[in-house]
């Protein structure tokens, strides 16, 4: 992505400028469709990355050392699966293991890939970026959101039927008086649609502008003079991979959230359903969204 | 003095990445701050709970801090691509 040096109107006049091109990616076009394959093969890279790590901690477990210490490897992948356990018996009131194992794949290969950012692999010749994050790709973005969404979406028909689930949009009663409650009623019927279809786009959105972002500011750092350039780049480059990790954390926790809310409904922000399912949400949100490991203890005992 | 088109949608450009970048920092700034309000009022209330409570901080951090970086995507569509 960060190619050549001439910014905006570089035709203008007296000076070249210095000019990043945004978005550049390496394309190959097939029946009319168009293939952006630097992300594919980052996408690729991060993945074998994440599923090598997971060999490599499966092979030192299964190793019978004499003590018995677990590696280094095998504690962080321990401590990351404990704690999405305990973020999804939270949410979710159990432990369900596609929701675990799809939020710890999901933190790990986002952590690996937005930390290609800080890997300089462009060429200065016209090959581009070698590999570049793929998550600065808003394709790859707008593919995990709709694959998480998807999922909710069926988890929530799973758990409460299609009529529960496609219910649960339809607000409570909001006025005393019939006569304004109706159009109130469907005013906030249509803000929990809305609110439903934007939260995948805002997923995807949310991580796309973190690391595109963070990838044009290093392309601005490198327009500085080199005796001045190495300050700003170690500074930002490590606020990139506190971002990148972030992001990922934040990715992850929002899966676990809303296949939460998919399958308990909007429990906590009209507390008008109290009136139409008087059983369920009066107790539900309260464990769902209160502080975690104080008043649960996951299924799994650590 | 005639200008010239180009030097419009440049300008127009320019400021729009200005406005973007503007309304975001100043969101993130007072968002931001109160997550830190409330993290530091929750921590001194209740010393015990600072582990639970960041975690809860860091998230809310990162939510803000995340509008803030559409909205400079936005600014570098604008000032790279459309001026």
């Amino acid at each position: 992505m960060i190619s050549q040096l001439t910014l905006g109107a570089a035709d203008e006049g007296s000076e070249e400028g210095s000019g990043i091109e945004i978005a550049h990616h390496v394309e190959w076009e097939w029946n009319g469709w168009t293939f952006y394959l630097d992300t594919i093969w980052a996408t690729v890279v991060a993945g074998a990355i994440v599923v090598g790590l997971g060999f490599i901690a499966r092979k030192q477990l299964t190793k019978d050392t004499s003590d018995h210490v677990p590696t280094k490897l095998q504690l962080t992948w321990e401590t990351l699966v404990d704690w999405v356990t305990g973020q999804v018996n939270d949410a979710l009131g159990r432990v369900s293991r596609t929701v675990v194992a799809l939020a710890v794949a999901l933190f790990f290969f986002i952590l690996i890939a937005n930390w290609f950012e800080i890997i300089p692999s462009a060429w200065n010749d016209d090959t581009g970026h070698v590999l570049p994050p793929p998550t600065a790709d808003t394709n790859l973005t707008y593919a995990m959101a709709l694959m998480v969404f998807v999922g909710t979406w069926i988890y929530g028909i799973r758990e409460r039927g299609f009529g529960g689930y496609f219910g649960g949009f339809i607000s409570g009663s909001v006025a005393s008086n019939k006569a304004a409650d109706i159009p109130a009623r469907v005013f906030f019927t249509v803000l929990n649609v809305i609110e439903e279809l934007i939260k995948p786009v805002t997923l995807a959105l949310r991580l796309f502008g973190n690391i595109f972002a963070g990838g044009i500011m290093i392309a601005l750092i490198g327009l500085l003079p080199i005796y001045v350039f190495w300050g700003p780049n170690i500074i930002w480059k490590l606020f990139e991979m506190f971002i990148g990790g972030v992001q990922a954390f934040i990715f992850a926790l929002l899966t676990i959230l809303y296949f939460g809310m998919a399958a308990t409904g909007h429990g906590d922000h009209d507390d008008d359903h109290a009136d139409e399912h008087p059983h369920e949400p009066e107790s539900a949100p309260a464990p769902d969204e209160s502080d975690q490991g104080a008043t649960h203890t996951p299924a799994l005992a650590r | 003095m005639a200008v010239s088109d180009e030097a419009v949608t440049l300008a127009g450009a320019f400021v729009g990445g200005g406005v973007a970048l503007a309304g975001g920092a100043i969101g993130t700034g007072i968002g931001d701050g109160l997550a830190g309000a409330s993290y530091i009022q929750g921590v001194a209330r209740q010393p015990e709970a600072q582990g639970r409570l960041q975690v809860i901080f860091f998230l809310t951090v990162g939510l803000c801090e995340a509008v803030f970086f559409i909205n400079l995507a936005f600014m570098a569509m604008f000032v790279f691509v459309l001026g």
